[in-house]
C-alpha cells in the first residue's frame, strides 16, 4: 500500500502535465474546424501556447515537485523526461506512415530532441534549486545552490545556445542526416 | 574564367568525355547534311503543331530527335542565342507580382513576364529539391537520371544539357546551388565556370557562404548569397563580351539561387519590408501563428520556427532579395545590347505549400507543391509578349528546349519535349499527361508514391499509409473530394492506371 501511494505521488505531476498537454493539443487542433476566425484564431493562439508550455516547462514542474517529495534522482529524471519522451514518440509513430520502423527510431535523435534534452538539463538544475528553496522554506536545513545543479544549468544552456549559434541548428541537422545515410543509405 | 574547370578528371571520365566529343562531331556532321537537305525543303514551312519531331538514326545508340523545320527559325538572326536560366528554390507559383500576389515585389521577374510569357501550368513530376535539379540538367524523369531523393547521389549517368551545349561551342557556367548528394561537387570539366557550395548539405547559407570556384574553396566576396552568385554571372558575361565579337562563343549561364529555402534571411535593406503585410489574405484560414507545428503534428517544432505568419513574410523577403539581383542581370543585358539575342528563363525547382491541405513545404503531390513558376523571354521567338500559355510544361522540358534553341540535336534519352513550338505559337497543343513519382525522403513524412496527372485528373498511389488519391481537377481544382472509392472514380480508374503504367 505504501509503495502504491509512493508510485501515485511520483507519477501524479506527470499525469497532470500530460492531461494539460493532451487537452490543449485537442483544442488547438480542433479549433481549425471553427470557421469563424474571430473564435478560431484566439483559441489556437491560447491552446497552442499552453501545449507548448506543457511540453517545454512541464518537466520543470515535475522535477521540482518530485524533488520536494524527496524522490531519488533517478526517479526524478525518469518522470521529468516522460512528457518529452511521449512527445518524441508521437512523432516516431507519425513517421511510421512513411518510413520503416528502424528508421523511425532514428527520429528520436533529431535536433529538436537534442534541444529538448539540453532544455531538460537546464530544467533539472533549476528544479533542484527550486525544490531546495521550497524545502528550506519549510524549515529543512539545506543548501539551496550547489555545484551540481549549477553545472547542469550551465552545460544545458551552453549546449542549447551553442547549437542555435552554430547555424541555427542547421549544422546539427546536417550531421543528423549524415548519420542517417551512414546507417540507412538513401533509404530506398 | 575562360579556362575550363580545374577539377581533375578521374581516369574513366576522360574516356566518356572523349566519346561524347566524337559523338558530337558525328552528330554534327550527320546532322549538317540532314538539316541542310531539310532546309531546302522547309524554309517556308509552318511548324507542324501536333508532331513536330522525327526520329533520326545516326547509327547504333546515336538516335536523336530533330525538329522538322529550319533551325534558323528558332535562332536569333541565325546566331546561336545566349541563354540565362535562373532557378529559384521552393517558389510558390503565385508568389510573384506578375502572378497577382497582393504584396510581394518582384519587378525583375515581372519584367521577364512583360517581355515574354508566363506558363501557367508548369510542374515538377518529383517535387523534391535534388531530383528536380537533376531533372532540369538532364531532361529526364527521376527514375531515369537516378537522383530519387535528397539522399541519392548524383552519378552523372546522364549527360547534362550544359555538356551538350559546351560540346557545341557554348561557353557554359553553372553558378549557385547544386544541392545534389555525393562526395562534394561532381567533376564537370566541360564547364567554363563552376561556382557552387557544399556547405550544410549543399543548401549553403544566406550570409557569407563559402564558395567553391572551379574546385577551389574561396570565401564569399559579398555577404548576401544572391549578390555573390549574381556577381559571378555578370563577370562571366563581361569576360565573354571582352572577346573578339566575331569569334566569341554564345554563353549559357545556369544560375541557381537559394532564396525560397528556410531558414529565411533577407539582407538588411529588404528585411522587414513586409512586416505590415496582411498575410491572412494569402494564407488559408486554418493557418494560425503556431501553424507550422500543427501541420507537422507538433507545436514544439512550430515554435522553433517562430510565428508562421512571420515565416511567410520572411520567405517573401528572400524572394524579393533574389529578384533584386535578377534586375541587375536584366539591366546588364540591356546595357550591353544583349536582350534581343538572349533567352532568359525564370523557374522554381519545386512549388511550396503554405498551409493548403494542412501541409507545409514540398513533397506532397498536391498542386501547390508540384506547380512551378515558369517565365521566359526570348524576343525573337515569342510573337505575343506579355501573354500566358496554358499548355502543361514540365521541368523535364527545359533541357530539350534549350538544346533546340541552341540548334543542338535533342538526345533520345531525354524524356522532355522542347517547348519551342509553344513559345512560337500559343495554339500549339501541349502534352495530355505526365508521370508523378516520389521516393520517401527521411525525415519528411511523405510516403513514396507514383501517379499520373492529366488535364482533368490526378491519380496517385502511395507505397504505405494512405489510400490512393483520385481528383477531378476540373470539377475540384482545390483537390478536396477524393473520388477513389466512388462510382465515377471506379469508371475512370482503369484508364488512368494504364496511362500511369505506360511511363
Amino acid at each position: 500500500m505504501k509503495n502504491r501511494g509512493s508510485q501515485q505521488r511520483l507519477w501524479k505531476p506527470v499525469i497532470i502535465v500530460f492531461i494539460i498537454a493532451l487537452l490543449s493539443y485537442m483544442i488547438y487542433y480542433g479549433s481549425r474546424r471553427i470557421e469563424n476566425q474571430d473564435i478560431h484564431q484566439p483559441l489556437a493562439a491560447l491552446f497552442g501556447t499552453i501545449y507548448f508550455l506543457a511540453i517545454f516547462f512541464g518537466p520543470l514542474y515535475i522535477f521540482t515537485t518530485n524533488y520536494v517529495q524527496e524522490f531519488s534522482l533517478g526517479k526524478r529524471i525518469l518522470t521529468a523526461s516522460a512528457i518529452p519522451f511521449l512527445w518524441m514518440t508521437k512523432d516516431v509513430i507519425v513517421s511510421m506512415g512513411s518510413h520503416p520502423f528502424l528508421e523511425c527510431l532514428y527520429w528520436y535523435l533529431n535536433p529538436l530532441s537534442v534541444w529538448m534534452v539540453c532544455l531538460l538539463a537546464i530544467e533539472m538544475g533549476l528544479g533542484t534549486i527550486l525544490g531546495r528553496f521550497l524545502l528550506k522554506r519549510r524549515g529543512q536545513p539545506i543548501k539551496v545552490v550547489s555545484v551540481g545543479p549549477v553545472l547542469s544549468i550551465l552545460i544545458g544552456a551552453i549546449a542549447f545556445g551553442g547549437i542555435y549559434a552554430w547555424g541555427q541548428g542547421e549544422n546539427l541537422f546536417s550531421l543528423y542526416l549524415d548519420g542517417y545515410r551512414l546507417l540507412f543509405g538513401s533509404g530506398i | 574564367m575562360t579556362s575550363k574547370s580545374k577539377i581533375p578528371a578521374k581516369a574513366g571520365s576522360y574516356n566518356r568525355r572523349d566519346a561524347l566529343k566524337i559523338l558530337g562531331v558525328a552528330l554534327a556532321s550527320g546532322l549538317t547534311t540532314l538539316v541542310l537537305s531539310k532546309l531546302k525543303k522547309s524554309q517556308d514551312d509552318v511548324i507542324n503543331p501536333v508532331s513536330p519531331y522525327q526520329r533520326i538514326s545516326l547509327g547504333q545508340n546515336t538516335q536523336v530527335y530533330q525538329r522538322d523545320f529550319a533551325t534558323k527559325q528558332i535562332q536569333s538572326n541565325g546566331k546561336s542565342p545566349n541563354i540565362i536560366f535562373i532557378l529559384g528554390d521552393n517558389h510558390h507559383f503565385q508568389t510573384m507580382g506578375c502572378a497577382g500576389h497582393p504584396f510581394i515585389q518582384t519587378p525583375g521577374i515581372d519584367q521577364i513576364a512583360k517581355e515574354g510569357i508566363i506558363f501557367e501550368n508548369t510542374f515538377s513530376p518529383t517535387p523534391l529539391c535534388s531530383p528536380s535539379r537533376a531533372t532540369f540538367l538532364t531532361g529526364a524523369y527521376a527514375h531515369k537520371h537516378g537522383v530519387k531523393n535528397n539522399h541519392t547521389p548524383w552519378t552523372g549517368q546522364m549527360t547534362t544539357f550544359l555538356e551538350y551545349l559546351s560540346l557545341n561551342g557554348y561557353a557554359t557556367a553553372f553558378i549557385g546551388k547544386w544541392h545534389m548528394p555525393g562526395e562534394g561537387l561532381p567533376e564537370m570539366p566541360f564547364l567554363d565556370l563552376f561556382v557552387s557550395y557544399t556547405y550544410r548539405e549543399g543548401q549553403g547559407a544566406y550570409f557569407n557562404c563559402p564558395m567553391i570556384v572551379d574546385g577551389e574553396e574561396v570565401p564569399s566576396r559579398k555577404p548576401y548569397i544572391t549578390e555573390e552568385i549574381t556577381d559571378y554571372a555578370i563577370e562571366f558575361i563581361q569576360a565573354n563580351l571582352a572577346q573578339d565579337k566575331e569569334s566569341r562563343p554564345p554563353f549559357c549561364i545556369y544560375l541557381a539561387h537559394r532564396p525560397g529555402h528556410p531558414p529565411y534571411q533577407a539582407p538588411d535593406e529588404i528585411s522587414g519590408m513586409y512586416d505590415d503585410a496582411d498575410v491572412t489574405q494569402v494564407l488559408p484560414d486554418l493557418v494560425d501563428p503556431w501553424w507550422y507545428g500543427k501541420a507537422n503534428r507538433n507545436v514544439f517544432q512550430g515554435i522553433m520556427m517562430g510565428s508562421y505568419y512571420n515565416q511567410y513574410r520572411k520567405y517573401c523577403e528572400t524572394l524579393t532579395a533574389m529578384d533584386r539581383d535578377i534586375v541587375r542581370i536584366l539591366e546588364m543585358l540591356d546595357q550591353e545590347g544583349l536582350r534581343e539575342n538572349t533567352i532568359v528563363i525564370y523557374m522554381g525547382d519545386n512549388g511550396m505549400q503554405w498551409g493548403t491541405h494542412d501541409c507545409h513545404g514540398i513533397r506532397e503531390p498536391y498542386e501547390e507543391s508540384i506547380r512551378l513558376p515558369f517565365i521566359v523571354s526570348a524576343p525573337w521567338l515569342i510573337p505575343d509578349p506579355g501573354t500566358r500559355r496554358g499548355q502543361a510544361a514540365l521541368n523535364i522540358d527545359i533541357a530539350p528546349t534549350l538544346l533546340e534553341i541552341a540548334g543542338v540535336p535533342i538526345p533520345r534519352d531525354m524524356d522532355g519535349e522542347s517547348l519551342v513550338p509553344i513559345f512560337m505559337n500559343p495554339d500549339v497543343e501541349g502534352r495530355d499527361s505526365f508521370l508523378l513519382e516520389f521516393w520517401r525522403y527521411f525525415p519528411e513524412n511523405t510516403p513514396s508514391y507514383k501517379g499520373i496527372r492529366t488535364q482533368q485528373y490526378k491519380y496517385v498511389e502511395f507505397e504505405r499509409g494512405r489510400k490512393p488519391w483520385l481528383f477531378d481537377l476540373q470539377e475540384d481544382p482545390g483537390e478536396q473530394a477524393n473520388l477513389y472509392d466512388t462510382t465515377e472514380g471506379k469508371k475512370i480508374l482503369p484508364e488512368l492506371k494504364s496511362m500511369m503504367e505506360s511511363y
